[in-house]
């Protein structure tokens, strides 16, 4: 898959908001956006270079151990990170519910992620999000997932792995699954692209502008389970433009030094010199999950239609 | 023309590298452009471009975009790669053509307000104070039709679009201003960002004072 995203793309060109709103994900790429818990966690993802923080009130990993309803965070742990950092904030909203999503923007949140990782609130809908001024990113295991959440109104997409285990294997699956399916499609006629339209439930002229471009039309970050720099930099080649850290950071026994480690990672992901350095002596990483030991009910991917 | 004399034409044009630094942001989105851009120059430099992440790249340069993305990364980044010195002499010593766009513009002030807490660090170039996100947050940002000098008259406007931008508060040492496009000898700071348009004049008048730049260095007898 090309990692160029053109300049101008057809759907930028028909909505000058949304280009307001996808030109602050292209300002993000070659970087790593951290989940944070407080103030102080997010001062230090600043120090160690994030391009944004995600303020939570548990990391995935504590969502997934204490179970119960995971719901938007309290407005007033959101604004003392806001006050704490330069750098944009991010906030998540359940599935399908807007009204978090109006509070967040009311906050003035800079991206709101409509997320999995939450327990869904609308087992049928996810929020429309072009009548937002905030711009949104949300998660995809595939395709069709992808663009039915830009066809909503999503200016930025991730793939979603699987938050809070510290294993890859799920975000890599997801990675590869939007890689192939964009080959897949860039070999078809029209005849059989509408078809596969309807295959992956994905709206048709968004499938003919990726099969122009040969990527996703958005920015594409990676997500769910990276935990090294390693993992942050095999994502990258794999071709997505930047890469979420949940739990792995703020989980591991010296987070503000794997913080800039994964930094240093995404940009030099190509150069296996650098990435040598930044991994050593980083003290332990977060001791993870298995995602196949998981039961299917523990899934957070598979939520979201 | 016998395709000799084709040959040497083109082998009497001397290279020229371009650089963008790509430490974080929206570099590839500068690249598309100049290479478009490039397109529609002629001159007697073949123009090539390049992504910047070492000292060794940055070395192969004649002059050099800053993009836009999050300043306090690329500081820190610039800082850790030990880019800092090299970029503060390829812009200060040697005053080389250099663009910031955005959080670009930033680094090559002298001076930023609202910055992260214990500042951070600026590669200089431009006298002038910059505050961080002037227009406010993500939920703020805009665009709009702007009159750049250097479209001639009657052009259609250029279109600005601000992301949580910065401006020139402070023309340094005289004071207060709102400035969202700023050139002082070889370096050009703007707020927003061209990269974010399919536009592709303003890179080509910077790419055009970037090849004036050139020949005034040639006829000086240095090196391009």
């Amino acid at each position: 898959m090309a990692t160029e995203l053109p300049v101008n793309g057809t759907i930028e060109e028909r909505n000058a908001q949304f280009n307001v709103k996808a030109g602050l994900a292209r300002m993000l790429k070659g970087g790593v956006i951290m989940d944070v818990v407080n103030a102080e966690q997010a001062r230090i993802a600043e120090e160690a270079g994030a391009v944004a923080v995600m303020a939570l009130e548990r990391v995935p990993a504590d969502i997934r151990a204490q179970g119960g309803v995971a719901r938007m965070s309290d407005p007033k742990l959101i604004k003392e990170i806001m006050e704490a950092v330069t750098i944009p904030v991010m906030a998540k909203a359940r599935i399908g519910h807007f009204v978090e999503c109006q509070i967040l923007q009311a906050l003035g949140v800079d991206y709101i992620d409509e997320s999995e990782v939450l327990t869904p609130a609308d087992n049928t809908h996810h929020v429309v999000k072009h009548g937002f001024k905030a711009p949104f990113v949300c998660g995809c295991r595939n395709l069709g997932e992808a663009l039915r959440r830009i066809s909503e109104g999503a200016a930025m997409i991730r793939t979603k792995g699987e938050a809070g285990t510290g294993d890859v294997v799920e975000a890599v699956k997801h990675m590869r699954t939007v890689n192939a399916e964009i080959r897949k499609a860039v070999g078809m006629s029209d005849e059989e692209l509408y078809v596969y339209a309807k295959d992956i439930g994905a709206p048709f002229d968004l499938l003919k502008e990726t099969v122009k471009l040969k990527r996703l039309p958005v920015v594409n970050f990676a997500a769910g389970g990276v935990a090294t720099p390693a993992d942050a930099a095999m994502m990258m080649q794999l071709g997505c433009d930047g890469v979420f850290v949940g739990s792995g950071i703020f989980k591991s026994g010296d987070p503000a030094k794997r913080a800039k480690a994964i930094v240093q990672a995404v940009t030099h992901f190509n150069d296996p010199k650098v990435l040598a350095e930044v991994s050593s002596d980083l003290g332990e990483a977060m001791v993870g999950l298995n995602v196949d030991k998981l039961a299917a009910s523990e899934l957070l991917a598979a939520r979201g239609w | 023309m016998s395709p000799t004399a084709i040959t040497e034409t083109s082998s009497e044009k001397k290279a020229a590298v371009v650089g963008v630094l790509a430490l974080q942001g929206a570099f590839q989105e500068h690249v598309q452009l100049l290479r478009k851009a490039a397109a529609q120059i002629t001159s007697t430099y073949e123009l090539s471009f390049t992504l910047v992440k070492t000292t060794a790249q940055l070395a192969q340069c004649s002059a050099l975009v800053i993009p836009g993305g999050e300043s306090t990364t690329m500081a820190l980044i610039a800082e850790r790669c030990a880019l800092l010195e090299p970029l503060r002499e390829f812009v200060k010593v040697a005053r080389r053509p250099t663009w910031g766009t955005c959080a670009g513009m930033i680094l090559l002030s002298e001076s930023a307000n609202r910055t992260k807490k214990g500042g951070q660090e600026l590669i200089g170039g431009l006298d002038v104070r910059v505050n961080r996100n002037h227009f406010g947050r993500q939920v703020e940002s805009f665009s709009v039709p702007l009159q750049l000098r250097f479209l001639g008259e009657g052009e259609k406007p250029f279109t600005g679009v601000f992301i949580r931008a910065p401006v020139v508060e402070a023309v340094l040492p005289r004071g207060d201003a709102r400035v969202v496009a700023v050139r002082q000898g070889n370096v050009l700071g703007c707020s927003f960002h061209p990269e974010l348009t399919g536009d592709v004049r303003m890179h080509k008048w910077w790419l055009e004072t970037v090849i004036e730049d050139l020949k005034r260095r040639e006829k000086l007898g240095g090196s391009v």
